[in-house]
């Protein structure tokens, strides 16, 4: 089946934004790259490529024009260096006529990979031939320690919501509060919230308190669909506490969950549940003042 | 530090490949005896099985002997850790050349293993590993995860006991105030972890000993490559004394229980730390010293001669 979307279109974009901002040495290099790739077609000029790219393009950030970003959506290249968007595209260059053959390649630049380009390589998962291929490697991402891969396959990053399984997915979400990335730009976060994530925040929350650290409040937003007589507790500490952005937090899980006791609470304060009405206090809003936005 | 001055401590985790020797003079100093080393994951996944190999070795070799330079016995346990036992290749050629190291002189157990994102896969090897050590007659030491640790925890304990160990022989890791009372209560060995941030910080450690007490509890460092202590123990031993907490009690939680523990091994003998050799740094191993293009090795502050 080879790619799950249209690729050719999306690679001709990404050579469009590369064209456009990267120097004429940088062009030309790129120009002798592909030459040696379509003439040989040996891993070793495939590999040689995807290696030495920030020699010869340096990291300089990239701007996507909007156009651009639009025609790649539910992918994203923003913030991306010019390596890093270079990799990506020069992965849509491997042919996909081989399934086997495909996937050993790129494993083979995730095992020999260091910290840039393992961020390459997992940002692009959602551009990949074969999507059914990579959980396993996405899974292996997420136990990474380094915060540039880990943000790679957490934000704004369309394959795992929609390849992962549940277990593999609720341990990207607890690593992502566990090491404080911005969990609000998880792809697909309230439509992969279940209850067992649900109750594996619970106890999070629960061990935090015991150790007298703060609780971040984003985690209310997945514990809030599942409210029951076993986490309520829970929620009324968030709901009381000195935090304003945990109550705000408690608030909106008040607000999306269907148990009485839940709307109840809500409604003992009408300021907050007006806000939430008129929308002026929602999960973005929780998420730039925790962040000091 | 003055009030633990001439008390002796026994680090029962800490990975010490990962620190320098400053840290190995500064334990020594503040008064460590010996060490245990798990083995464990280098910060990123190994991809063969012959990296597995020579750390294993090292862990017996060069760095026993570097720890011995510094007057610090250095045990260790070997094992798979939980992280890498998910590549299932490769979990099967390190299954194989385990036996190899889990039965020579001074590996005092199979560790560190147990769950991390507790996958099929961390079970499978979790448990194969658990047999090992219970035909091996070893200690076992438990890593349990960072995330989703309760339940981790129990059911690291659940399946230790369904393989059929006996909670004595099993030292649990990494507990906090959520996990320890259930891992004492079914009688398994409860090992803190005094890490900034992330585990146990040594106040609150002090509160947990005044709560339970000091059976079968011990406390550890688990320095290694992050941002950690080497320190730890010794430290919280001074924290411990400071808050009201006997010399008796503290001896019992940063030396005597993690012996207890890992000297059913039959691998520790404390007449090899308690009374050591003299330290010569000029010593080699295999052809090898710590010592560094013309640099002394420390003077012996017992001796009175000076040159």
């Amino acid at each position: 089946m080879g790619y799950a979307y249209e690729a050719p279109g999306t690679s001709a974009v990404l050579a469009d934004i590369i064209q456009q901002q990267i120097s004429e040495k940088g062009r030309q290099w790129i120009a002798a790259q592909l030459e040696a790739w379509q003439s040989k077609g040996t891993l070793q000029t495939f590999n040689i490529a995807f290696t030495a790219a920030p020699r010869f393009l340096g990291r300089d950030e990239i701007s996507v024009p909007p156009a651009a970003r639009e025609a790649l959506l539910p992918r994203s290249a923003d913030g991306y260096t010019a390596d890093r968007l270079f990799r990506v595209w020069w992965l849509l260059q491997l042919p996909v006529n081989d399934e086997a053959a495909y996937v050993q390649a790129i494993e083979n630049l995730f095992n020999a990979g260091e910290m840039n380009e393992l961020t390459a390589l997992y940002g692009a998962l959602p551009f990949l031939a074969f999507p059914e291929a990579w959980k396993l490697r996405t899974a292996e991402g997420v136990r990474s320690n380094i915060g540039s891969v880990l943000e790679a396959i957490m934000v704004r990053n369309p394959y795992p919501a929609q390849y992962l399984e549940e277990p593999a997915w609720n341990q990207l979400v607890m690593k992502a509060f566990f090491t404080d990335k911005p969990v609000h730009l998880i792809t697909g976060l309230d439509e992969r919230a279940n209850p067992e994530l649900a109750r594996i925040l619970r106890d999070f929350s629960r061990e935090r308190r015991a150790a007298a650290r703060p609780v971040p409040p984003m985690l209310w937003r997945l514990v809030g669909p599942f409210l029951n007589e076993d986490n309520f507790e829970d929620l009324e500490r968030a709901w009381f506490s000195e935090v304003h952005a945990e109550r705000e937090a408690a608030a909106l899980a008040c607000h999306s969950s269907a148990y009485p006791p839940a709307s109840k609470l809500l409604e003992s304060r009408a300021g907050m549940a007006a806000e939430i009405q008129q929308g002026l206090l929602t999960w973005e809003t929780v998420a730039a003042r925790v962040n000091g936005q | 530090m003055d009030t633990i001055k001439g008390m002796r401590f026994f680090d029962p985790h800490v990975h010490m490949t990962a620190r320098t020797t400053d840290d190995y003079q500064a334990m020594a100093d503040a008064g460590v005896k010996a060490i245990i080393e798990p083995a464990f994951w280098l910060g990123q996944p190994r991809t063969g099985v012959d990296t597995f190999r020579d750390y294993f070795a090292s862990l017996v070799g060069w760095e026993r002997f570097r720890s011995s330079q510094f007057g610090i016995k250095h045990y260790c346990t070997i094992g798979l850790n939980s992280k890498e036992a998910n590549n299932e290749k490769l979990s099967e050629q390190v299954m194989e050349i385990l036996p190899l190291f889990i039965y020579k002189e001074g590996v005092v157990g199979v560790g560190e293993i147990g769950f991390d994102d507790q996958t099929a896969l961390e079970d499978k090897y979790y448990r194969a590993q658990l047999l090992l050590a219970k035909e091996a007659g070893l200690p076992v030491q438990i890593h349990t995860p960072h995330r989703d640790k309760k339940q981790g925890t129990t059911r690291s304990m659940d399946i230790a006991l369904e393989m059929g160990l006996d909670p004595h022989m099993v030292i649990v890791d990494h507990n906090n105030e959520e996990t320890v009372k259930e891992v004492l209560d079914r009688g398994f060995w409860a090992a803190f972890t005094i890490y900034p941030f992330t585990k146990m910080g040594n106040e609150r450690m002090v509160d947990i000993v005044k709560q339970y007490g000091t059976e079968r509890i011990m406390v550890n460092s688990a320095a290694d490559w992050g941002i950690s202590d080497p320190l730890a123990v010794p430290k919280t031993a001074a924290l411990m004394l400071d808050r009201g907490i006997s010399r008796a009690d503290v001896e019992l939680v940063t030396y005597s229980n993690a012996i207890a523990a890992f000297a059913q091994s039959g691998q520790i003998n404390v007449a090899d730390f308690e009374s050591p050799a003299e330290i010569d740094q000029s010593l080699k191993f295999n052809g090898s010293t710590v010592l560094r293009g013309g640099q002394q090795p420390r003077p012996n502050k017992q001796s009175t001669i000076i040159r």
